[in-house]
């Protein structure tokens, strides 16, 4: 019987993903009439297709690529994905390539998040066995995270759109998730590979080391213990341990090991070396490596570009006083920092769900966010799923979510075309979004601590039960 | 939702306090219907208060100072314009066949003022169906391939230059003409337009480039102005339109005899223009007159509800009425005028008025009972052509492309003889040149004063914080209703789910609880794909040759039926509903629909504030109300008995098209009522591309399927 189920369901799941990609491909066949391209939700000036193309025209032109402030993306992308700018196919759409590189990269980080829910949920399943609460195991209605993940992923339509709309968010997504899934497999190498990636192309991802960190330390505890990188706190296995009469302390797991942190280190040293000579060479006559920092990373920091976005900062730096500005750059970006720090503490047990409520911050507060953020951290979302099942506000959220990416485009249409609009009325819908995000990550925290409780409660409450 | 669950186990476990604000909301949720019923009632009554509520205008702009120069036009402009009315008139009587004679004399006329003239020859463009119109830029239209000479038309364009600008502004003067059968009211506006423009010629304070524009209004006055529109803001870098004039040999007649006849004149074979363009008017006579004075009418709707910017009217209406004696008129429905209720009920609001200014002499707000109906007509009407998306005239092209536009329309008291033709012509006259003189003073465009306004009388606006007041009261209720549905359907499955309370004895150790309203989120999106899917399907239909509107309207909804068949076939798998038998499922199904219906509402709000507020007297009750009928039936007492006709008569009326010929039938009686003007009129509005046919086919028709479904739910 279970088999069955779960054959049915893998197969309906193998059916969403092959409806989505054609989804997707006559989307592709309709690029004109979209105009998804310049719409400010989806291409922000690091993602922008058609900087892209530019920056690639003046690289062959022999300039700087980032002459004019036009491109400030990678050095790299320019090297892999610049050609696919220029080819052309007779009678096809005009960047059929692009588009379908992209459409690969959205069902590569499908398939790697739902292999990483597996690995959680199997994880999860360990967890609960150890606790001896198999009975709620099969009590409950359990979910496959993993497939609701990769579909959530997949069919989610901002994902759709940063995907048509030629941005080079899907592959940033990508390289987030190729770090994550190389963190819940314990590949170090890999891990590293996706973090320095993932840095390089976005800046934001840097914080993830936390997260990473955390889960190979936990790895070493699954060695010795049987519980994988999301699990409930470790006072739990304690408690429990004390209630079996278990007291060994060798079996509690260690606080802190070196070997894992070091090993990590060495590959992300070795693989921003590769990356960074790359780079050097590929801008050689351009200025070099300090150029590229400037361009890009100081981009990123400095928000030059006030250009409407989903995001908040453009409005406020729109208005903000010239000498006040340093200032309010350090408070915006020390924001993201100051988060890290509690956050990390409170979820150190479950790095997976850390990395996901970074991204989830990240996307709110950073410089040139765009619809694409919100997909990668609506896909990790569908991680949690059994955990998350007693979630508030779901109905409240997905509505809102629903209104904001409608509303979005009519604010824009008022206040752009129609002129009987101003900045005030998208900036409103910007707030909005804001501050969904905000609910989300509240109301998902809570709902996780809560599930721990629970478990706790269900521990400490059983051998009550059994007494009486 | 948590909440109330914890406030039921609040005497077990001391609970933190819970934030004010969700205290407040948790209040508001669980008197719902209450909230509701006054909310709904209030949302009613403010709508009627508008009139009341209406401010006067004032002129927001200073830099207009209208009226602040006297005017300039005389009798030898007058003059003038009476010749090439003279003129005119003489020609069609001479050679009626090709308007091309009238075009030359126009042409002629210009010139001799020392104006640049050009012609602007274009093929009328059938309004297309765009369905994703609205969110992108406005296009620069397809080059139609095959184009036959015969159907063709000529916009002959003057243009001055202004002395003192820099040729980077440019306020058009519009006058629509059909050489084929020009009516004298048309000749005379041509008379009007160039009394003034001649004028402009020898003005010295000129900062604006003027640009008249004389349409041929043979293919509709709005399809010339749109066509110059779109060659003049996205000019084409293509060989077609020379090639095509090259083919056609009248209008290569027409242009070689200019070109031989004038040399060494301001004529120009090319497209010809000026600057940004601030503002445009449309000058029209009116042939027949039943009024008892000169009146100027004023239509100002444009596509989507756009407004120009009230400062335009301002002007217009303050020199209309306080420098050249004339009447000012916007559009009424005029069958408002005579009900009986609306009479009571403005002198009800009158006897409250005088009341409160008994209590108090400071409050101020009653006005008569018979200006009450008057701004309630017009109101209705501002409401009306706005929610119908369709433009009232041809300034409504101009609004595309973000220029103020509006259409005078002038009608004379007595008919048109000599006498009160120069009359006509000099206060006309008078009043564009004092328009125009105040739009000349502008720094910059307009933006001052209101865009998003309802007029209740010319004089008197509803501007967009008041009446937004109206709308936030009638649909208030939907997001409460929603939430105390959903409350309810997810408390009902009992309280030993919470929490902290799971022992071994409960049936569902960790289950998708917050979640269960997905199911119904499900049929929700199907039944909205659906609506998309039936606002899509005419543009196919309209492809199938000789069809006429009741076999069309007939195909619709056959293959509309078809469809929500086959999406429910398809899309239903059995694997989705895991618990379908759900008991409380229609309340999710109602709290969703709901959300999404307060979704659309909201949204269509900032499109096209009037369609919304219509939708929503049409939905928000009947989303309101909806009830499966087996409950009421069982339960059987008074309070269900009338729901239970409320839901079957808000059931029948909320139907589309069954809305779309009561409205008809209320305005022109029932009589003439067919099935096929419900396809004409969905035609026309996607021909506009007017939002409304959006709302109506992926807001209106799914909310009402859903509402049908739940009235019969089987439960």
């Amino acid at each position: 019987m279970e088999k069955l189920k779960k054959k049915i369901r893998s197969f309906s799941f193998w059916n969403w993903v092959i409806a989505s990609i054609i989804f997707r491909l006559i989307l592709i066949y309709f690029p004109k009439n979209l105009n998804l391209c310049s719409r400010p939700e989806v291409s922000t000036p690091l993602t922008s297709f058609r900087r892209l193309a530019e920056g690639y025209w003046l690289k062959q032109s022999s300039m700087s690529p980032y002459a004019g402030s036009m491109y400030h993306g990678s050095p790299l992308l320019l090297s892999l994905l610049g050609p696919l700018t220029v080819k052309r196919i007779e009678g096809q759409p005009n960047h059929l390539l692009y588009s379908l590189v992209s459409v690969i990269a959205d069902v590569v980080s499908a398939m790697l998040i739902r292999a990483t829910g597996q690995n959680l949920q199997v994880a999860y399943f360990g967890t609960l066995k150890s606790l001896d609460l198999v009975k709620q195991i099969e009590l409950s209605e359990v979910h496959s995270s993993g497939d609701v993940a990769a579909l959530i992923y997949l069919c989610n339509p901002f994902t759709i759109v940063a995907c048509v709309g030629l941005s080079t968010s899907p592959i940033e997504n990508m390289a987030v998730i190729l770090c994550l899934y190389g963190a819940c497999s314990r590949l170090v190498p890999l891990a590293a590979f996706g973090w320095v990636i993932a840095t390089h192309l976005s800046l934001y991802p840097a914080i993830l080391i936390i997260p990473v960190h955390l889960s190979f330390v936990l790895a070493i505890c699954d060695l010795l213990l049987g519980y994988g990188p999301d699990a409930p706190p470790r006072k739990l296995f304690l408690q429990r341990h004390q209630q079996k009469g278990l007291s060994s302390q060798s079996k509690l797991p260690p606080g802190f090991s070196w070997g894992s942190i070091i090993h990590f280190a060495f590959w992300a040293l070795l693989w921003s070396v590769y990356v960074l000579v790359l780079c050097g060479i590929s801008l050689k006559q351009f200025g070099g490596l300090w150029e590229m920092f400037k361009s890009t990373y100081g981009f990123i920091l400095t928000v030059e570009d006030l250009s409407p976005n989903v995001g908040v900062l453009w409005y406020f730096f729109a208005e903000v006083f010239e000498f006040f500005r340093n200032f309010f750059l350090i408070v915006f970006h020390v924001n993201i920092l100051f988060m890290i720090l509690p956050l990390a503490i409170r979820l150190h047990h479950r790095p997976c769900y850390l990395a996901f409520v970074y991204v989830a911050i990240c996307s709110m507060l950073k410089s040139y966010p765009s619809v694409g953020d919100s997909a990668l951290y609506l896909g990790l979302l569908g991680w949690f799923v059994n955990e998350l099942s007693d979630m508030q506000f779901s109905l409240f959220l997905f509505c809102g979510y629903v209104g904001v990416s409608l509303l979005s485009p009519v604010m824009h249409n008022l206040w752009i075309w129609r002129g009987t609009g101003n900045a005030n009325f998208y900036f409103a819908t910007a707030m909005v979004y804001a501050c969904l995000q905000i609910v989300l990550v509240v109301e998902g925290v809570s709902a996780m601590l809560n599930h721990d409780r629970k478990l706790r409660s269900l521990i400490l409450d059983k051998p009550r039960d059994a007494k009486s | 939702m948590a909440e109330t669950k914890e406030k039921s186990h609040s005497d077990e476990k001391p609970k933190p306090r819970v934030r004010p604000i969700v205290r407040l909301g948790i209040f508001l949720v669980s008197h719902s219907f209450l909230v509701s019923v006054v909310c709904f009632t209030s949302g009613v009554l403010a709508l009627f208060l508008l009139p009341v509520l209406a401010k006067n205008t004032y002129i927001s702009e200073n830099a207009l100072m209208p009226g602040s120069a006297s005017p300039m036009l005389s009798n030898h402009h007058v003059s003038d314009g009476n010749r090439l009315v003279k003129d005119l008139t003489n020609s069609n009587l001479k050679s009626s066949e090709t308007g091309i004679e009238s075009h030359k004399i126009i042409a002629k006329y210009m010139l001799d003022v020392g104006a640049e003239v050009s012609f602007h020859k274009f093929h009328p463009q059938m309004n297309q169906f765009h369905p994703l119109h609205f969110f992108s830029s406005p296009d620069s239209g397809k080059i139609q391939e095959n184009c036959s000479c015969s159907s063709y038309g000529i916009n002959t364009v003057g243009i001055i230059r202004a002395p003192r600008g820099d040729g980077k502004e440019a306020i058009v003067l519009v006058t629509p003409y059909n050489a084929l059968t020009s009516s004298f009211g048309e000749v005379l506006s041509l008379g009007i337009a160039y009394s003034v423009f001649s004028l402009l010629t020898q003005v010295t304070w000129l900062a604006k480039d003027i640009i008249w524009l004389v349409v041929d209004s043979q293919f509709g006055e709005y399809a010339a102005v749109s066509a110059w529109l779109r060659e003049y803001q996205t000019p084409k870098f293509s060989s077609h339109s020379t090639l095509n004039a090259e083919m056609c040999p009248d209008i290569n007649y027409l242009f070689e005899i200019k070109v031989h006849s004038m040399a060494g004149s301001k004529f120009s074979n090319s497209f010809r223009r000026a600057g940004t363009m601030t503002a445009a008017l449309v000058l029209k006579v009116r042939d027949q007159s039943e009024q008892f004075d000169d009146t100027v009418s004023i239509y100002a709707e444009a596509s989507n509800g756009q407004m120009p910017n009230l400062d335009l009217i301002n002007v217009v209406n303050y020199l209309a009425v306080h420098r050249q004696g004339l009447r000012v008129n916007v559009e009424k429905l005029w069958s408002l005028l005579n009900s009986g209720w609306l009479k009571s009920l403005g002198e009800i609001f009158e006897s409250l008025a005088t009341i409160a200014k008994s209590l108090n002499p400071k409050f101020k707000f009653g006005i008569p009972a018979t200006e009450y109906v008057e701004g309630i007509a017009t109101l209705a009407s501002s409401l009306y052509y706005q929610a119908l998306g369709v433009p009232t005239g041809p300034h409504g092209a101009f609004r595309d492309y973000q220029v103020d536009a509006i259409t005078l329309e002038i009608s004379p008291k007595f008919s048109l003889d000599k006498v009160w033709c120069s009359d006509i012509l000099l206060r006309g006259g008078r009043l564009i040149e004092g328009v125009i003189r105040s739009v000349n003073n502008l720094l910059e465009k307009f933006h001052q004063s209101f865009f998003l306004y309802l007029l209740t009388s010319p004089s008197k606006f509803v501007s967009v914080g008041v009446y937004m007041i109206a709308f936030a009261l009638l649909i208030a209720p939907l997001p409460m209703v929603a939430a105390s549905l959903y409350v309810d359907a997810n408390s009902s499955k009992g309280d030993s789910s919470f929490l902290f309370a799971i022992t071994d004895t409960d049936e569902h150790g960790i289950t998708i609880r917050s979640w269960r309203w997905l199911n119904s989120a499900k049929s929700v999106f199907i039944v909205h794909l659906w609506g998309a899917i039936v606002s899509l399907l005419p543009y196919f239909i309209c492809q199938i040759p000789d069809c006429s509107p009741t076999t069309s309207f007939m195909i619709w909804v056959l293959l509309s039926i078809l469809s929500l068949l086959i999406l429910n076939l398809v899309l239903a798998s059995p694997l989705a509903c895991v618990k379908a038998s759900q008991e409380k499922e229609w309340a999710l199904v109602k709290s969703v629909t709901i959300s999404s219906v307060f979704i659309g509402l909201g949204l269509m709000s900032v499109i096209n504030f009037a369609t919304a507020e219509i939708g929503a007297l049409l939905m928000v009750p009947m989303c309101l109300l909806a009830r499966p009928l087996k409950l009421d039936v069982r339960v059987g007492t008074l309070r269900s008995c009338c729901r239970i006709i409320c839901n079957l008569v808000l059931g029948h009326i909320a139907f589309p098209p069954a809305a779309f010929f009561l409205f008809k039938g209320m305005l022109d009686g029932f009589g003439s009522a067919n099935v096929g003007d419900f396809w004409m009129w969905v035609e026309s509005l996607w021909a506009w591309n007017s939002a409304t046919y959006l709302f109506i086919g992926m807001v209106q028709l799914p909310c009402w399927v859903l509402c049908v479904s739940i009235l019969f739910h089987s439960c």
